[in-house]
């Protein structure tokens, strides 16, 4: 497969290997200014069982750069977009606050951000992407969690994993095509 | 002093440098090809003992991002969450900002901002004064380790006090210790490469360790290494595991022993090994025989043929097969000898010094900076460490120890505490007692970044500079993948704050010590970069921030002409400096005392935001963990009455606090567990003043009888409902 | 359960834009009707008229108000995206609130508009121009009627639109919400009308109420007839929508569904309705025009009207896709 000049960026995630270690969520915060309380990326823990067996899982979670993203159709002013490579953004001059995308998204992705006053949500840290670098949170983290990358590189450890490894998405049934890969 | 010898001697058989740090390391599986960016200047990590390297992006004078050094295979290219919110300690806006010197009564909370000559005339005043009528051994220099330790400790040393007090009797200090009279160093475990590994209650996917935590995660999930874990409560890292045991507290050297027992009963022990490095193993034999899975499994709770299995398949996985130290304060009262069943367990596998096994620690050579010498001091310490712990480092002194001579004034009085970025109201168990011997002080002085509850009750506060504000003397740290960091200024203080150098200085001038202090840092670790294994050192760390070897190298001490830095020259399986010391020279098990009915065993952990007292009130970790509650098993909080968030009242021997209940299915029926850092007296600490309860108020005063160290879990409680 | 993020000034701006476009469109219905070349209930025209555009006016301004940064708005007038439901509501709205003000002008008597206009300070440099436009738009009334309907309907429906097209939503994810919101704004906006002719002074004209009396009947069935299959067929779908269902069926929303929306908002004032038309329907008579019961009905419909949106504004939020 040759290289496609179109990127596609994307997140390969192996929560197996997710430690709720939580730099993630601290990492984000200080590379995007998130403000305190809410967050661009989270991990969902669930815990079950009795004593003695119990168990518990640990998924990290942030926006899943939809391929046909419902929070972009139903802004009114267009200040939800969706770069050629995919990623998800806010333009925050032209959005207006009416936080009807975090209404349509079905994974809480996006919050309102207080300090701005408009919506905020992940990007795939974009500005260290488009200089070559990884987004803060997969750098950051200490277990290697995830994995980003190009999805038309068919030469990415993203695509490797994609093509070696059985995947999931989360909720498939919205339709909207997201694109964090849990590996199973 | 084992160890320290050990490392010469490593220095000396030429250890050389084979290849220096690069990114190859993390090539595997990632892509590593494109050009490296300049991500920011390189510095070392502070906000725990593994420091990380990183990269200090810095926006228009502010930080903004601390981002994982990749050059570092130690810290794995990983930067944890403590790490990244360090920014949050430079600009937190209650910060130490200038020297204080107390103005009301102790603990008051009534300051004078001073200048710094002021501050250090006025605590060298003191310290001459207690000099005068006391003699130098009258103060007390504790501290806790950090880079710059060397030179508060070096000026305690220069001020002639015999009692130098570190932290590693709070911490690592059994471990150390048992692994030491075993193999004559502290070798480290080859998580990335063991096919099974035993882990009893060191938590390490909490409580994290570089690379041991990001290794084992990968040998779990990816390299499908079998990982069995024992601990009270269901932590992260038991919820990882292949299996979890809630072993009976204090217990673990019965299924170790078993375990011990299984395997040389079964004839499934490395012989050749035994035979060629080993004293004493006839003896253990022996000594083993009445330790059967069956006896373990009363001790333990845990059934006698999952030990014997257990056994059975950790001695299949030889020398992949890891029995992991753990390094984390000690627990129980036999934690020395715990240890040694531990390190025994490893030795009758084989797995010393081989691949996924244990390995002693490599360094990287390191210059060093003469100053000028100082007498010894004349006294003895006051910890009295030769007569009750003679095995123990008299360097690092014994904290417990220290604490009940100083209260007793035995064998001489006590006056001054210096203080360097420790907090013992909430590093040493029982709080109540280390207030007392506050109160006893006639001066207290102490160094750090923050208004900690130690500098709140303290007479005069020397505020230290942040870790992104100074530089520091370059660090060996040894490993299998050991490293040399240099920890540089990203920035210029930003309020009035000095590094413990010059600190050490403004008060060894008015001290009459200035001669040997006449250094710069500069000086100082240009000495040190001289014999790294680089070229242009000095430089190198500067662009680099770390010398490293990138790949492990196993065998080393598999020779015949290695001999171990033991008496015996041997691995030593029976010890008979342990026997001439009056301990066990082999680990005898005798069962722990258990909480009466109705009350619990008090048992502390980690999380991996919040493993140090300091790090509790830092908003980006405070947020993830607003407050800290007690942990009480679902069936136990029934019977009391109790449910999730209902405050209860704890108590211990050593005191009370109130805390939330958390009635959790995650904890053993007979333990209950609290984090740390909560419970602050000290109204600086804005996020964790009064939220919470503080663990140290509960501890009781307990303690490894070998090592010295403080047994954490040896304290028993009973929870009432408000 | 996912936080809300829109909260009562949501409700309340979806139930007064549905109340305006209610009132307007029984008043265009008014206006439309006619008998021998006349507004059939020339009353009722003229009332809705003067109502249609104030809720429709609030509500907007407290959706402007409840924007992160509302003097943006503008931001919405200046993009027109087909695929976002509150693009075209914004354009609905700003047109249907344009037609509703030039209705009511086109209602106004001569003497109300020479009032209107003489409290234009007499200083005003563009005064005379505004008396210039001082007409009688009274020709007008039918055409304005006629062509307000799309956007009166456009705009009760819009409300439910708006909710229904969030797929991330499984309560809402059905077009039978546009419905539902349609009919309950037309029958909350009758019933306005019936409580302005309630209170209103003057004579009581039996023909208006039988008019209004039946309209809210009508509608307040159809609303019944779209919430029975609207669970029906909820119950019968995926497993989102029965987790989304349970909301009402058996979880935080139940007793205001049922009891205050179901019961109190819905069946109670039809029965109401109902006894007061049964001498019609039993061909005994004519309709009873008990001023209480009248008020009752009439309140109890805007009550549910709005608890309606209550519902399924924040049970849709607290729905999701596991």
């Amino acid at each position: 497969m040759a290289k496609n000049p179109v990127k596609r960026y994307a997140m390969v995630l192996d929560s197996r290997k997710c430690i709720d270690c939580k730099a993630c969520i601290v990492a984000c915060k200080a590379e995007n200014d998130v403000p305190l309380g809410v967050f661009r990326n989270r991990i969902n823990a669930e815990h079950g069982g009795a004593y003695p067996r119990l168990r518990a899982s640990f998924d990290p979670e942030q926006c899943h750069h939809c391929d046909n993203p419902s929070c972009v159709r139903v802004c009114p002013t267009g200040a939800s977009f969706q770069r050629e490579d995919g990623i998800v953004q806010v333009r925050e001059a032209d959005c207006i606050g009416c936080k009807y995308c975090m209404i349509a998204c079905p994974f809480d992705a996006r919050f309102f951000n207080e300090e701005t006053k408009v919506v905020d949500k992940c990007t795939f840290c974009s500005h260290r992407v488009d200089r070559g670098e990884l987004p803060a949170c997969v750098e950051t983290c200490p277990s290697k969690v995830r994995t980003f990358g190009d999805l038309n590189d068919s030469g990415s450890a993203l695509h490797a994993l994609l093509e070696s490894r059985r995947y999931r998405v989360l909720k498939p049934q919205t339709g909207n095509g997201p694109q964090l890969y849990y590996l199973l | 002093m084992d160890r320290r010898l050990f490392l010469q001697i490593v220095g000396a058989g030429g250890f050389a440098a084979t290849s220096i740090a690069c990114p190859k390391f993390f090539g595997k599986g990632r892509r590593a090809a494109e050009p490296p960016v300049p991500l920011g200047i390189p510095t070392t990590c502070e906000l725990c003992p593994n420091k990380c390297s990183v990269l200090a992006s810095v926006r228009k004078g502010r930080i903004h991002k601390l981002n994982p050094n990749p050059e570092n295979p130690k810290s794995r290219n990983m930067l944890c969450a403590r790490g990244n919110a360090a920014i949050q300690q430079v600009y937190d806006p209650d910060r130490l900002k200038q020297p204080l010197i107390r103005a009301g009564a102790r603990g008051e909370g009534k300051w004078k901002p001073v200048s710094w000559d002021e501050a250090f005339d006025f605590a060298a005043k003191k310290l001459a004064e207690t000099k005068a009528k006391h003699g130098p051994e009258g103060t007390l220099w504790s501290s806790t380790e950090g880079f710059q330790e060397v030179f508060f400790k070096n000026l305690g040393l220069a001020f002639g006090s015999p009692n130098i007090l570190r932290h590693p009797s709070l911490c690592l200090a059994s471990v150390n210790l048992a692994y030491s009279m075993t193999f004559g160093t502290v070798p480290s475990f080859d998580l990335q490469n063991a096919k099974y590994v035993i882990m009893a209650g060191a938590n390490r996917f909490e409580s994290i360790i570089t690379p041991d935590t990001m290794d084992l995660i990968g040998g779990v999930m990816e390299r499908k290494a079998k990982f069995v874990y024992l601990d009270p409560r269901f932590t992260v890292t038991a919820s990882k595991a292949d299996e979890w045991y809630p072993i009976k507290p204090g217990t673990d050297m019965a299924f170790i022993l078993a375990m011990i027992h299984v395997i040389i009963r079964e004839d499934r022990c490395d012989k050749a090994f035994l035979d060629q490095w080993t004293l004493g193993f006839d003896r253990l034999v022996e000594h083993v025989l009445p330790y059967t899975p069956e006896f373990a499994e009363a001790e333990t709770g845990i059934p006698a043929r999952e030990i014997t299995r257990i056994a059975r398949e950790f001695a299949d996985a030889g020398h992949r097969a890891v029995f992991y130290a753990g390094r984390r304060s000690s627990w129980y009262q036999n934690d020395f000898q715990m240890r040694r069943a531990q390190a025994i367990l490893n030795t009758i596998v084989g797995n010393w010094d081989r691949e996924g096994g244990m390995v002693p620690n490599r360094k990287v050579a390191k210059g060093e900076f003469m100053f000028l010498p100082w007498d010894d001091p004349k006294a003895g310490r006051v910890d009295e460490v030769e007569k009750n712990f003679p095995l123990a480092s008299a360097k690092d002194g014994v904290y417990l120890q220290t604490r009940e001579n100083v209260l007793k004034g035995a064998p001489y009085p006590v006056k001054a505490w210096m203080i360097y970025k420790q907090d013992p109201l909430n590093a040493v168990p029982d709080q109540g007692k280390t207030l007392k011997m506050m109160e006893g002080m006639d001066f207290i002085g102490v160094v750090d970044i923050a208004m900690s509850d130690t500098a709140w009750y303290a007479d005069v506060v020397f505020p230290e500079s942040h870790y992104l504000e100074r530089t520091d003397p370059i660090e060996v740290m040894p490993g299998i993948w050991p490293a040399a960091v240099l920890r540089q200024q990203v920035i210029k203080p930003i309020h009035d704050t000095l590094p413990m150098l010059d600190i050490a200085q403004g008060l060894a001038r008015r001290l009459g010590l200035a001669d040997y202090f006449d250094y710069t840092i500069d000086q100082w670790i240009e000495a040190e970069a001289r014999e790294l294994p680089v070229e242009n050192g000095l430089e190198y760390m500067k662009k680099h921030g770390v010398v490293a070897f990138s790949e492990p190298k196993y065998g080393t001490t598999r020779n015949a002409a290695y001999r171990f830095v033991t008496k015996s020259g041997k691995i030593e399986i029976f010890s008979e400096r342990l026997a001439e010391a009056g301990h066990d020279p082999l680990p005898v098990y005798a069962s722990p005392a258990q909480p009466p009915s109705g009350k619990f065993r008090m048992i502390l952990g980690r999380k991996a935001t919040i493993t140090h007292a300091a790090l509790a009130g830092l908003p980006w970790l405070h947020e993830q963990v607003p407050e800290n509650d007690l942990w009480i098993n679902q069936d136990q909080a029934t019977r009391l009455g109790i449910r999730t968030g209902d405050l209860v009242q704890v108590t211990s021997t050593a005191g009370t606090v109130r805390i939330k209940a958390r009635a959790t299915e995650e904890i053993r029926p007979d333990c209950v567990f609290m984090l740390h850092g909560f419970g602050k007296r000290s109204p600086w600490l804005k996020l964790v003043h009064n939220v919470g309860a503080a663990d140290a108020v509960l501890l009781e005063t307990a303690w490894d009888k070998v090592s010295g160290n403080a047994a954490m879990h040896e304290t028993f409680v009973n929870v009432v409902k408000v | 359960m996912h936080e809300p993020v829109w909260e009562f000034l949501i409700v309340n701006y979806l139930f007064l834009g549905g109340l305006s476009a209610g009132i307007f469109f029984v008043s265009a219905f008014c206006t439309w009707l006619q008998v021998d070349g006349v507004p059939a209930y020339p009353r009722i025209a003229r009332i809705g008229a003067l109502l249609a555009p104030w809720p429709v006016a609030l509500g907007s301004f407290l959706l402007v108000f409840d924007l992160g940064k509302w003097w943006r708005f503008w931001k919405l007038f200046v993009t027109f995206r087909w695929e976002s439901p509150m693009s075209i509501g914004s354009w609905l709205l700003l047109v249907f609130t344009g037609i509703t003000l030039v209705n009511l002008f086109a209602w106004l008597t001569e003497d109300e508009r020479n009032r209107l206009f003489a409290r234009i300070p007499a200083k005003t440099p563009w005064r005379p121009r505004l008396l210039a436009l001082n007409r009688d738009l009274g020709a007008w009334k039918r055409r304005l009627a006629m062509l307000g309907f799309p956007f009166a309907i456009g705009v009760g429906i819009y409300t439910g639109v708006l909710l229904g097209a969030v797929q991330a939503r499984p309560f809402w994810n059905t077009n039978l919400v546009a419905q539902l919101f349609l009919f309950s704004a037309l029958s909350t906006g009758t019933a306005v009308l019936i409580l302005a002719r309630v209170v209103q002074k003057g004579p009581k004209d039996v023909a208006e109420f039988r008019f209004l009396y039946t309209l809210d009947i009508c509608l307040i069935l159809l609303e019944f007839f779209i919430v029975v299959p609207y669970l029906i067929h909820g119950e019968l779908s995926v497993l989102a929508v029965r987790e989304a269902l349970a909301l009402v069926l058996g979880g935080p929303f139940t007793f205001v569904f049922w009891v205050l929306f179901m019961g109190a908002g819905l069946l109670l004032p039809l029965a109401i309705e109902l006894w007061e038309f049964k001498p019609v329907l039993l061909g005994k008579g004519t309709l009873h025009i008990t001023h209480r019961l009248a008020m009752t009905a009439a309140g109890l419909v805007i009550f549910g009207g709005y608890v309606l949106r209550y519902v399924f504004v924040f049970a849709g939020q607290a729905s999701g896709f596991k």
